[in-house]
């Protein structure tokens, strides 16, 4: 199974297997690289992005616990915050900049099988589509309360309280 | 504000994780993180299931050239990676008898290339990329702790035998900028010796009040900020 593959090469890139490290980047990088040039939207940044969590991947394997989820999932949350921080400093992506694009398409998720990912769809297909798409929007294009409410072309409180609420329902639904 | 009541720390850690809290709010609760094992255990068990909608993206593939900065920035020495060609390209290795020939061949060419190399850098002045900024980090009784060279492309790095020795930390360099946002993590200082650090694509492009050393648990800052900032010094121009 993927999870276990990944935790046998953490552990081993844990003990400074630098080809147990490569293997685990061939395994994983399509995927964290996915998800920052969705947040980022510029290759060299998204690219800047992959790189530095991969650094610091290398540098806190030891640090991965069963609690943390799957191998993937701690992956992604370092690859993440590493794109928020990069959207917070180079603060450059305007109105103009996220109307030219599609945010996010059908094409760009796939269908996956594992349980508790179908429990988490289950759940977000619970919510309003509303909220759902502003969970999604923050999610996947890294978008603040104000972008998300230009981009919905809803009023700022609004937007608010839809992802709040949204994150609740889910919470409940997950059993968080 | 009493972030430590069960709602109210449900819903900062939901939107920290997912990223609608920003701006200083955001600043702040991380250090929260890492004071409250409570709110902690909120930011992981959100974590866990909101990244979890990161694996539906379909992949992409990077750029080889991604890879290759990695291994420079960990200074892989490629002993270890022997086989990583075939992993990368999933190209099927040559059993080990009909190796041997090839071993011959490449110890040939090893040889060449270590003639043609001599050549080269006989014929050829040794390109050593000029230091454009440097500064020198003190501590508080004025003790050189590491000189830190600004080139186009790299800080290089080097400590003194002044820095104080700590297995279970280490040092991480930051810039910081004058705009009084948050500090921008360099990489990982060395306690001895020397190391290059890859400049951060930032680096030129924002005006820097500052260079600020902090420590930090092995590995570097678990979130992003600097943990306990122990030297602060400003860039000179040469």
């Amino acid at each position: 199974m993927e999870h276990e593959e990944h935790l046998k090469l953490l552990g081993k890139t844990a003990a400074g297997d630098q080809h147990a490290f490569a293997c685990l980047y061939e395994a994983t990088s399509p995927q964290l690289y996915a998800i920052c040039l969705k947040m980022l939207r510029r290759k060299e940044w998204a690219e800047d992005a992959v790189q530095d969590a991969y650094v610091k991947i290398w540098h806190n394997a030891g640090e991965y616990r069963s609690g943390l989820g799957t191998v993937l999932t701690w992956m992604v949350s370092i690859a993440r915050y590493r794109s928020l921080d990069m959207l917070r400093f180079y603060k450059v992506r305007n109105e103009q900049d996220i109307d030219d694009h599609i945010l996010l398409g059908e094409d760009d998720l796939q269908e996956l099988s594992s349980a508790d990912k179908q429990q988490l769809n289950f759940c977000l297909d619970e919510l309003e589509d509303t909220q759902k798409q502003a969970i999604h929007l923050a999610f996947y294009c890294g978008l603040s309360h104000q972008e998300v409410t230009t981009h919905m072309d809803a009023p700022l409180g609004s937007t608010k309280s839809m992802i709040r609420r949204g994150l609740q329902l889910l919470k409940r639904c997950l059993g968080i | 504000m009493n972030y430590l009541t069960q709602q109210r720390r449900d819903a900062l850690s939901a939107e920290y994780v997912l990223g609608t809290l920003r701006g200083s709010a955001r600043v702040r609760f991380k250090r929260l993180i890492l004071q409250y094992p409570a709110i902690r255990s909120s930011v992981e068990l959100w974590e866990q299931h909101i990244n979890a909608l990161g694996t539906q993206l379909q992949p992409i593939a990077p750029d080889p050239i991604v890879w290759e900065k990695v291994k420079q920035r960990l200074q892989f020495d490629g002993a270890n990676l022997a086989s990583e060609q075939a992993v990368a390209t999933n190209v099927v290795t040559l059993p080990l008898k009909s190796n041997r020939r090839w071993k011959g061949l490449s110890l040939l060419a090893s040889a060449a290339a270590v003639v043609l190399a001599v050549l080269l850098v006989q014929l050829q002045p040794i390109p050593v990329a000029p230091v454009q900024q440097f500064t020198v980090m003190q501590n508080e009784a004025k003790e050189s702790l590491w000189l830190i060279e600004i080139t186009q492309q790299t800080l290089e790095t080097r400590a003194t035998q002044k820095v104080t020795q700590r297995a279970q930390n280490d040092y991480e360099l930051w810039m910081v900028p004058t705009g009084g946002q948050a500090p921008i993590s360099l990489g990982l200082l060395p306690q001895s010796g020397v190391a290059s650090i890859a400049k951060h694509p930032q680096f030129d492009q924002i005006d820097i009040a500052a260079l600020a050393v902090s420590l930090e648990p092995r590995g570097g800052s678990p979130n992003g900020a600097p943990t306990e900032v122990l030297y602060v010094a400003e860039i000179a121009i040469l």
